[in-house]
């Protein structure tokens, strides 16, 4: 056995070499060198890996965990948002500083978990990197009003499909397309010309959110609605009432994936 | 890995409670080295062992308990908090207990090694702490991160290899097969 294999099967493994790594190491003094040495720093490493002190009360919130998921049903998020835990402080931190004046406000009594914080902040900065076609439409400077089977094609990027368009009719739908809020979920983007404005609906074949919250910058506001398989988030100005746009599109969505 | 018993009782709730009584200091201490933070490990293994006890039926073995968790725990700090976190190095000495016998040479020296394995990258970091606080064979390791076993034998000797490398006693070599 050379060295280079004797090395990397003692480090691979220190705390139990085969037969054969222990005999190379006897019949070679260098060998029974490392095998000490490597020995040694173990003795080091793992009481500092195994020195993570567990928090006091760990134990006790661990065990409480059947009740509260009792208490609150099935829902993850508002399970995580009565803990108020450290990503709250966190990512509330964190949206103060990358995005100033967004406030969020919560259909149930719990506050947002620190996920749902960063969500809405990717769901505005998409926004506003589309501001432009969004400025359009809020400006009355684009006339194309697509047919079902183009809002279709790009829905179905996100596992989805409108099954009627009556009701879409009432609002025009300008654009249509596949987009990316996080790299992790396919979504549609349709933006609409509503009462005050462009509407984006975004539709999204995985559940960031359990429950349903609202979000608003010093422009925007958007409601985050939880579905059937996925998410369905709705942005206007700030003025807009979203909650028809968000009924009309909850009853007519249907999941194919 | 010796058998825990982890998985006693007649009822979810029991089974559930000598889960966390069993194996809770090993996750939240494979959660600490991974997120390098104490308040988000805490967060991160209070959302594990929720979601353990939402499918804790998909369990059926004391055997299969531990690496259950620690693939939830993995999966769950990656779809919370990877791709939102800054790089965050909170790990010091009001997080790591001062340990007795087995101490380092001096405190210089722990807090390098301890500097030294959060300078690990995460391919190098994870099978290390899965085989020193998990107790995981290769193959285990394997499974759980999803490589196959000649990879994480590879990783580890270049893990510690690298380690060693910062304290003068080892160069790194090979390339990862």
């Amino acid at each position: 056995m050379d060295e280079l294999e004797f090395r990397k099967r003692v480090y691979a493994n220190p705390r139990d070499l085969d037969g054969e790594v222990l005999e190379a190491a006897r019949a070679n003094p260098d060998y029974q060198k490392i095998v000490d040495e490597t020995l040694a720093f173990e003795d080091s490493l793992i009481p500092l890996i195994e020195s993570a002190e567990t928090p006091e009360g760990l134990m006790a919130q661990l065990l409480s965990i059947p009740e509260t998921a009792a208490s609150v049903g099935s829902n993850v998020s508002a399970i995580r948002a009565k803990k108020q835990s450290f990503f709250q402080y966190y990512a509330v931190a964190a949206s103060l500083v990358l995005a100033v004046g967004i406030v969020f406000s919560l259909s149930v009594n719990s506050g947002p978990s620190s996920a749902d914080i960063v969500f809405g902040n990717e769901l505005l900065a998409h926004l506003y990197h589309d501001i432009e076609e969004i400025d359009d439409i809020t400006n009355g400077e684009t006339y194309e009003t697509l047919d079902l089977d183009e809002v279709n094609f790009s829905m179905a990027v996100a596992g989805t499909r409108l099954v009627s368009y009556d009701d879409a009719q009432e609002f025009d739908v300008r654009s249509a397309k596949p987009c990316e809020i996080l790299p992790a979920y396919q979504s549609a983007h349709l933006v609409l010309e509503g009462s005050h404005g462009a509407v984006s609906v975004i539709v999204i074949n995985n559940s960031p959110v359990d429950v349903k919250f609202s979000f608003r910058d010093d422009r925007f506001n958007g409601i985050v609605v939880p579905m059937e398989q996925g998410n369905m988030i709705l942005v206007g100005e700030k003025n807009e009432d979203l909650n028809q746009y968000a009924s009309m599109f909850s009853e007519n969505v249907e999941w194919v994936i | 890995m010796s058998e825990i018993p982890v998985l006693e009782g007649n009822t979810k709730k029991q089974r559930y409670e000598s889960l966390v009584a069993a194996l809770y200091q090993d996750v939240f201490r494979y959660a600490f080295w991974i997120c390098k933070s104490k308040p988000m490990a805490e967060d991160l293994v209070q959302e594990t062992f929720l979601r353990a006890w939402r499918s804790l039926e998909s369990l059926q073995s004391d055997r299969a308990a531990k690496a259950w968790l620690f693939t939830i725990l993995r999966r769950e700090n990656a779809r919370q908090y990877e791709r939102y976190r800054p790089e965050l190095v909170d790990i010091d000495g009001q997080s790591i207990a001062e340990s007795d016998s087995n101490e380092p040479d001096s405190k210089m020296d722990r807090e390098l090694l301890h500097n030294a394995i959060n300078r690990l990258e995460s391919e190098y970091r994870e099978p290390l702490l899965l085989q020193v606080i998990g107790g995981f064979s290769g193959k285990e390791i394997a499974e759980i991160l999803e490589l196959n076993n000649n990879t994480v034998m590879t990783r580890l000797f270049r893990a510690r290899g690298k380690l060693k490398a910062e304290f003068g006693l080892s160069t790194e070599t090979d390339e990862e097969s």
